[in-house]
């Protein structure tokens, strides 16, 4: 599967710039250099020009490169009639070309930048890069030296690879050794695992799949079980996901609910009273003052009589509105206030009984 | 009248008023009516049509009955009907419509048995049924969740349904009032410890299984009081 990247699947175009770049290394410390055109007689006796055939001239200036004689004017760029800049050229099939237009006619161009490639050229996916250009779509991990796995059409390092696959199948890969767990994979530190990579902290077995981590260690269910894992407040069940600590007890996240519409809280917050949690709601609703007269939670100050509650601006006779102050006298009738001047006007019979109930009450 | 349209309060309590008039419900934004101490003995059957009343109170007056379609108030929250000569009869058929009702008095009327329906006033934190001639509760108010005030002093109370144990009656915030009726012993010692006393010892099984044979027996029920007697002489 993985696919080196060596001279054996480096493509012709790359081995033959390679030939090239040594001969001109050549080329230029020996003879092709303005200053090394040379006037040779034997030359000029039998030698004929590579390019047009003809001979030379006494005074000519010859070029000689690898073994060939040219004149001047003849040893130039196939494409462009220019003689070569720094005497640089490169060679394709027969032809000699300056390393403008070599580059334009022949060499590639990075998949990536879009430059031209000069030196080693990676091959791969029908595509060209520069070394440094091919990396890993996903992690952007260098691939020139490791070699890439391709994956639907990308080219990836192992690792990605490897986790792409996984995806595809529903499994995870090994953090450790990179491989898919085909069954069975423990999480440690947020990461899969083949189980077998780990040893139990306690007892040192090899762990398998039912090992669990605890304070950033692993161990085997037996040893775990023996370690007091923290019971649920609610279900009475050992708690192995988060654990909500509370109210003196641990709880499942899912299990800490208002004790009044057993909605779990979820890391909203509670209110807490005689051991019980309520959400913010039934705790105003259950322990919340509410006014008497406008049924609201009373935001103030609150005046309180006969097991009620009221805005201290709302507590008035409840028979003829007037307002009240602690101060006022009133009555009680119904467990409700009634002011003195309306108590007076009740039906004598009434008054009469309410008396009695309230001498009886108050002999007790 | 229609000056007055943007009236939310209107007390007329202590007159000596024998009847409302019709056009009083042209005060279509009247949020609080108080008509506490007169001689009403009738209501228009229109009174319902006040769609923002949220405080009705009838207190101390002559009613017999109560007219037809009265349970249509929209947002009534506070009823007060102490004091007049009402009983199960006189109750309209859509009464007990009146969902948004958090608090009903009652005490001082005639009622002897009190409607089933009572259950669906789910809103009801105050039920006063205070010196009537109740000689048992329908144990469909222990499914009121939300009550916190049950008055049921002076009536010919012998013994509470079970289901009442759903209650929460006990708190600071809360309130029983029992006294003054002729409960069965087995209560009346509890009732002399307190009212979360009452409540513990109804949810027990032995309460349940006493209640069934108790009700199975159909007793006689405890004669009227002759202090009750005395209220219906004065008027
Ligand atoms: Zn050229
Ligand atoms: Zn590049
Ligand atoms: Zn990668
Ligand atoms: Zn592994
Ligand atoms: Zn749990
Ligand atoms: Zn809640
Ligand atoms: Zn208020
Ligand atoms: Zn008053």
């Amino acid at each position: 599967m993985l696919q080196p990247l060596d001279k054996s699947t480096a493509s012709p175009l790359f081995q033959r710039r390679l030939l090239h770049h040594n001969e001109i290394e050549k080329l230029n410390i020996n003879d092709s250099r303005p200053n090394s055109i040379s006037s040779n007689m034997s030359l000029l006796q039998n030698g004929v020009c590579a390019r047009c055939g003809e001979g030379f001239k006494m005074k000519d200036q010859i070029v000689n490169s690898h073994d060939q004689t040219w004149h001047p004017e003849c040893f130039v760029c196939a494409q462009c009639f220019q003689s070569f800049p720094g005497g640089i050229f490169y060679e394709f099939e027969g032809r000699k070309y300056c390393e403008h237009d070599f580059h334009v006619l022949f060499a590639p161009c990075c998949q990536k930048c879009g430059e031209f490639i000069i030196g080693r050229v990676i091959k791969a996916l029908n595509n060209s890069w520069h070394p440094d250009c091919f990396r890993c779509q996903l992690c952007n991990g260098p691939l020139a030296d490791t070699g890439f796995m391709k994956n639907a059409g990308r080219a990836l390092c192992r690792e990605c690879h490897a986790h792409e696959k996984a995806r595809g199948l529903g499994k995870y890969v090994c953090h450790k050794c990179h491989a898919i767990i085909e069954e069975g994979h423990i999480k440690f530190k947020e990461e899969a695992y083949h189980p077998y990579h780990f040893n139990c902290k306690t007892c040192g077995s090899e762990l398998t799949a039912d090992a669990r981590e605890k304070n950033g260690e692993l161990y085997c269910l037996r040893c775990f079980d023996k370690m007091g894992i923290p019971i649920c407040g609610a279900c009475r069940r050992p708690i192995e996901e988060r654990v909500v600590n509370a109210l003196g007890k641990y709880w499942h996240v899912e299990h800490f609910v208002c004790a009044k519409c057993e909605k779990p809280f979820l890391g909203t917050r509670y209110y807490e009273k005689k051991n019980l949690a309520y959400c913010e709601n039934h705790y105003h609703q259950l322990f919340g003052n509410i006014c008497f007269v406008c049924n609201n939670i009373v935001a103030g100050d609150v005046f309180t009589a006969f097991n009620k509650a009221w805005c201290v601006n709302h507590f008035a006779c409840s028979v003829c509105d007037r307002k009240m102050s602690q101060k006022t006298k009133f009555f009680e009738f119904d467990m409700k206030p009634v002011c003195k001047s309306c108590y007076e006007k009740f039906p004598g019979e009434l008054k009469r009984r309410l008396k009695k109930n309230y001498d009886a009450q108050s002999k007790k | 009248m229609m000056a007055l349209e943007h009236l939310t309060r209107l007390t007329l309590s202590h007159n000596k008023l024998t009847e409302i008039p019709q056009d009083i419900v042209l005060l279509v934004n009247l949020e609080k009516l108080n008509l506490f101490n007169n001689h009403i003995e009738t209501l228009p059957s229109n009174l319902c049509d006040f769609t923002k009343l949220k405080t009705l109170n009838l207190a101390i007056n002559r009613l017999k009955a109560l007219p037809r379609g009265f349970g249509a108030f929209p947002v009534l929250e506070v009823l007060d009907l102490t004091y007049n000569n009402l009983n199960e009869s006189s109750l309209p058929g859509n009464f007990f419509c009146l969902e948004t009702l958090r608090a009903l008095y009652l005490g001082d009327n005639d009622f002897t048995t009190f409607p089933a329906e009572v259950g669906k006033l789910q809103n009801l934190q105050v039920l006063c049924l205070r010196d009537n001639d109740l000689i048992r509760l329908p144990k469909e108010i222990g499914g009121i969740q939300r009550l916190r005030e049950l008055h049921i002093q002076g009536n010919r109370l012998s013994i509470l349904p079970p289901e009442l144990g759903q209650l929460d009656l006990c708190g600071t915030k809360q309130l029983f009032k029992a006294e003054n009726n002729p409960w069965v012993t087995m209560i009346e010692d509890q009732m002399k410890i307190g009212p979360s006393h009452v409540f513990e010892y109804i949810r027990t099984n032995t309460y349940k299984f006493l209640y069934e044979r108790y009700t199975e027996a159909e007793p006689e029920p405890a004669l009227r009081k002759t202090e009750r007697a005395k209220r219906f002489g004065k008027k």
